[in-house]
């Protein structure tokens, strides 16, 4: 794949030297001429581009046209927008994926159509929530704008489902266990498995569903 | 009387929400307190200090009765990004105008109900009408 990355901050960076290494073709568009001219040294075989992505000239000259997707970087959220805009309106590119600086913006990034917008303060913030926790339930991804969630869950020793195969346990519809980890273990469960208290159960539901399976696994919300 | 929201308070802002403010009800937006103060003491409008690239800002600010949005931040992006939302979002809106200084964004752009303002445009215009 031929990708276009803009803003060559430490995000920018990383991910050329990572898409490089997997063998993909790179171009890097950077604003600041110092942060170029060492680039051009660290980053062999990328094209090094310096100039403000926000212009579509300068956007040619990285030659937008024949990549297959952009990847706005930059710390201004009106920058990415208007650089995945450029990309999209006059040349075409199919997928945008920006980063979100300021979560308060995110609902803009969507408004103005780019396609992946990462907001990574909350996903960050998520991962701290639960690194931090000792919450029984953890919200772990939410896919299909937000219409499935992926879940964990800890098993408590007064749980319902203790001892219990799966297959005699009653699920909500749309919703499914995907995997048990119990101690170092990673289970696929069948429907003979047993559960046992203090197993970590990863779940997939439809969102609407969700409360209604954490009852069914831990009798409570 | 027509309700007007003005977004970024430079000169240009400033300068506008002056001059509205006499006959309309006039809000202005900008995320420094100190280009607000320079409104002065008798500005007879609301001044709102906030990021109007949150929607929850524009919101309490009153977007969804407002009649005309001027974008005059200074910054293109920031103008050209807020006014497709708004323009998107709130069809209460008749006009939307904003300030853009690249040309070439002018073109990208430009769409149906946008009226975009550009310096050099404006500058060329006058100097062929005082020349030919």
């Amino acid at each position: 794949m031929f990708i276009i990355i803009a803003g060559a901050g430490k995000l920018g960076i990383l991910l050329a030297k990572k898409l490089k290494e997997d063998k993909h073709r790179v171009s890097i568009v950077d604003k600041s001429e110092i942060v170029c001219n060492k680039l051009a040294e660290e980053l062999k075989g990328v094209l090094i581009i310096q100039g403000d992505a926000t212009n579509p000239e300068v956007l040619k000259s990285a030659k937008v046209e024949k990549a297959d997707v952009l990847v706005s970087t930059t710390s201004s959220d009106a920058d990415n927008i208007i650089i995945c805009n450029i990309a999209k309106e006059a040349f075409s590119i199919k997928r945008t994926v920006s980063r979100v600086n300021d979560p308060k913006h995110l609902l803009l990034y969507k408004h103005m159509g780019v396609d992946v917008p990462i907001d990574s303060t909350t996903i960050l913030a998520r991962i701290v929530e639960e690194e931090a926790s000792f919450s029984d339930v953890m919200n772990l991804l939410s896919v299909k704008k937000g219409r499935l969630s992926i879940v964990r869950v800890d098993i408590p020793p007064n749980a319902p489902v203790v001892n219990k195969m799966l297959k005699d346990i009653s699920l909500p519809a749309n919703s499914v266990l995907i995997s048990i980890l119990r101690g170092p273990e990673i289970i696929v469960p069948s429907g003979i498995t047993k559960i046992l208290s203090g197993d970590e159960i990863i779940a997939a539901t439809i969102i609407d569903n969700e409360k209604q399976l954490i009852r069914s696994l831990i009798g409570k919300l | 009387m027509k309700y007007i929201v003005i977004i970024g308070c430079g000169k240009t802002g400033r300068e506008l929400a002056r001059e509205f403010s006499h006959q309309h009800n006039v809000v202005v937006i900008d995320k420094s307190k100190y280009a607000l103060d320079s409104l002065g003491e008798d500005f007879n409008g609301k001044k709102v200090l906030g990021d109007a690239l949150d929607l929850k800002v524009l919101e309490d600010a009153g977007i969804k009765e407002v009649d005309i949005l001027v974008l005059a931040t200074g910054n293109d992006n920031v103008n050209i990004v807020i006014s497709k939302v708004a323009k998107k979002l709130y069809k209460n809106i008749k006009k939307i105008a904003l300030q853009v200084y690249d040309t070439s964004k002018k073109k990208i752009f430009s769409e149906e109900g946008l009226i975009i303002v550009n310096k050099t445009y404006i500058l060329v215009e006058v100097f062929k009408k005082c020349l030919l």
